[in-house]
């Protein structure tokens, strides 16, 4: 608050004195500049110091996908489609307070839809692919309306329990359709070239970096917009935003569809990534994932699902690979940890203290306590 | 006389199977200041939700401005020129002061527009413009509920107990300001306290177990022990 005096004297109109552009774009987004900065070049740096290629390792006549670089790509890539999706989920849940517990639908959908018309359309592979994606985004825009539709009935868990029961639904007929496959999954391998990660892992980590982006700043404007300030009124209170007169329901819906789309869009990064769309991209574990990151990462921030994402995605593999093995002897009882084997009891035990330790979640903490230090360092300055 | 600028007749509500609201009829004068008197839970509050469709109404009818608007959604109603304050000062605590006007605003022009007239009614908001609603203290925080029904060109403001919880020196202020914004608005006021009601009102509206049971201009009802005795309960300063 360092205009209070300012605002005192001027009119609000004044206040606002724009400094030069690419200063206020630089110390707004140097953060944001270094990370993606960093993601470009990370393949290309974990191969220089492993001396593994980026691009895989050269098999007689076939470059196949090994060494350091390749493999913390296809780690990068998954988080990237995670990171979308928990994104999504918080614009949903975050910004907007509407909580859904089958936003893994749309995920799931995504993997599908793009899976299905490259394996059954015998085309040129590109055609389809691209036909693949744009199919995924009208059915998630459509699929994302009607549901958002019935928000206007139904309010709070019920529209909770409703969107579980939709995804549910899509989950058990994925299972059991020969369309789809069955249990076993549908196999995509009829990708371009250029998108299949045994051939071009880098360029899917590029393109996956590039979804990544799009997203973080797509959700990033319209939470910054005059409609995202009436997502946040509708969080806080909807009677209140429908008495200044607002429809509220139109901004719900916008809301929804913006997340359903590129939750579907994720869906597609991992249906490529894992060559093949199963039952589980459908399962309530997504969705459930994408609500407990979006907490621990910071309800309603635009970095916390992407730290809670990279945090809790890093933390699993490192405890998953780790050898370490902690003994507790008390005589009559031996108790034994193995990190590895019980790797989901370790995350779980995380996620309790981050609960309790980041009441507002990571990021949502840190900003509270970097809002109370300058306060008090204000009040400092002004009393001494 | 002018044709009143709001028209309650016979209007019935029910909040799920309680039925709050029994033939409530009254009128709202174009100008001035209306107010709603009546014990705790004799059905001001919802009287307001009624009007701006928040409860819905079963039967009976509403006019504002010579049309019916029984029926018709919250916010088109709210478009129509009828601003809300709601109890317990309900601003938007995790926005800014600018924030919580800016989105109040249904033009682009409504703020700039109006912004000066509101610092003049509200001059702490200024100060604080740059600050979340929710660090203000409660008398700011119903100074701007107030002043966010101010941003649109609203003809008619219905405000729930802007008195209520807040200090003396601060109700002093608010109905300053009150008084100020009834020049050029028609205000229809909820409000428990006698003495802050019977200073701003011009007429009164005294509802009683759900229905409207008497009206008249405040100045007679001053006067009238009988009536305050009766329905307002003992002791009213």
């Amino acid at each position: 608050m360092d205009n209070v005096q300012d605002v005192f004297q001027e009119t609000p109109q004044d206040v606002f004195r724009p400094p030069p552009m690419w200063r206020v774009f630089l110390r707004e987004h140097w953060l944001h500049l270094l990370i993606v900065a960093v993601l470009i070049v990370l393949p290309h740096a974990i191969g220089w110091i492993t001396g593994d290629s980026p691009f895989g390792r050269v098999r007689g006549s076939r470059v196949i996908m090994a060494g350091e670089s390749t493999y913390w790509q296809a780690i990068f890539i998954e988080m990237f489609s995670l990171a979308v999706l928990v994104m999504s989920y918080n614009l949903m849940f975050g910004f907007t307070g509407v909580i859904s517990f089958g936003h893994a639908l749309f995920f799931g959908i995504g993997g599908y839809a793009v899976g299905i018309v490259v394996q059954y359309w015998d085309v040129d592979p590109n055609l389809a692919f691209i036909a693949g994606v744009l199919l995924v985004i009208f059915i998630t825009s459509i699929l994302g309306l009607l549901i958002g539709l019935l928000s206007l009935r139904l309010r709070g868990i019920y529209f909770a329990i409703f969107t579980l029961a939709i995804a549910e639904m899509a989950w058990l007929y994925a299972g059991s359709w020969r369309l789809t496959r069955g249990e076993d999954g549908l196999t995509i391998n009829r990708l371009p070239e250029w998108i299949d990660p045994e051939r071009s892992r880098l360029m899917v980590y590029y393109i996956g970096l590039a979804l990544f982006v799009t997203a973080f700043l797509v959700i990033r404007r319209l939470v910054r917009s005059p409609a995202g300030a009436v997502f946040q009124a509708i969080r806080e209170n909807e009677d209140r935003a429908k008495a200044i007169g607002y429809n509220t329901l139109r901004y719900k819906l916008l809301s929804i569809v913006v997340a359903s789309v590129l939750a579907g869009l994720a869906g597609i990064l991992m249906g490529i990534l894992n060559k093949s769309a199963r039952p589980e991209l459908l399962g309530v574990t997504y969705t459930v994932d994408a609500l407990l990151i979006t907490i621990i990462g910071g309800v309603g921030t635009l970095a916390g699902p992407v730290v809670g994402t990279a945090g809790l995605h890093l933390l699993e593999l490192w405890v998953r690979d780790s050898s370490i093995i902690l003994s507790l002897n008390l005589g009559l009882f031996e108790f034994t940890l193995n990190f590895s084997q019980d790797w989901i009891l370790i995350i779980g035990v995380v996620f309790v203290v981050v609960v309790l330790v980041f009441p507002y979640g990571l990021v949502g903490t840190w900003y509270r306590l970097r809002a109370r230090v300058g306060d008090w360092w204000e009040r400092r300055r002004a009393t001494t | 006389m002018s044709a009143p600028l709001l028209r309650v007749r016979e209007i019935d509500a029910f909040i799920e199977q309680f039925h709050i609201l029994e033939d409530v009829t009254f009128d709202v004068p174009d100008g001035g200041i209306t107010v709603l008197l009546g014990r705790n839970g004799a059905g001001k509050t919802t009287t307001l939700r009624s009007v701006l469709g928040m409860t819905s109404v079963t039967s009976g009818d509403i006019e504002y401005n010579g049309q019916s608007i029984v029926g018709k959604k919250t916010h088109t109603i709210a478009q129509m020129g009828i601003g809300y304050v709601p109890e317990h000062r309900a601003i938007f605590s995790e926005l800014t002061v600018q924030e919580n006007l800016r989105i109040a605003a249904r033009h682009k022009d409504d703020l700039p527009r109006n912004i000066e007239m509101i610092f003049t009614l509200f001059p702490d908001l200024k100060r604080l413009y740059q600050l979340q609603g929710g660090n203000l203290s409660g008398g700011q925080q119903q100074m701007l509920a107030i002043a966010r029904a101010l941003v649109p060109d609203n003809r008619l403001l219905l405000i729930d107990e802007p008195s209520e919880g807040l200090a003396p020196v601060i109700i002093e202020q608010v109905i300053a300001a009150i008084k100020a914004l009834a020049e050029t608005k028609t205000v229809l006021l909820v409000e428990q306290n006698f003495r802050v009601a019977s200073q701003l009102a011009d007429n009164y509206v005294i509802m009683d177990h759900g229905q409207s049971v008497a009206h008249g201009v405040m100045a007679s009802l001053s006067q009238d022990d009988e009536i305050v005795q009766r329905y307002l309960g003992v002791g009213m300063h």
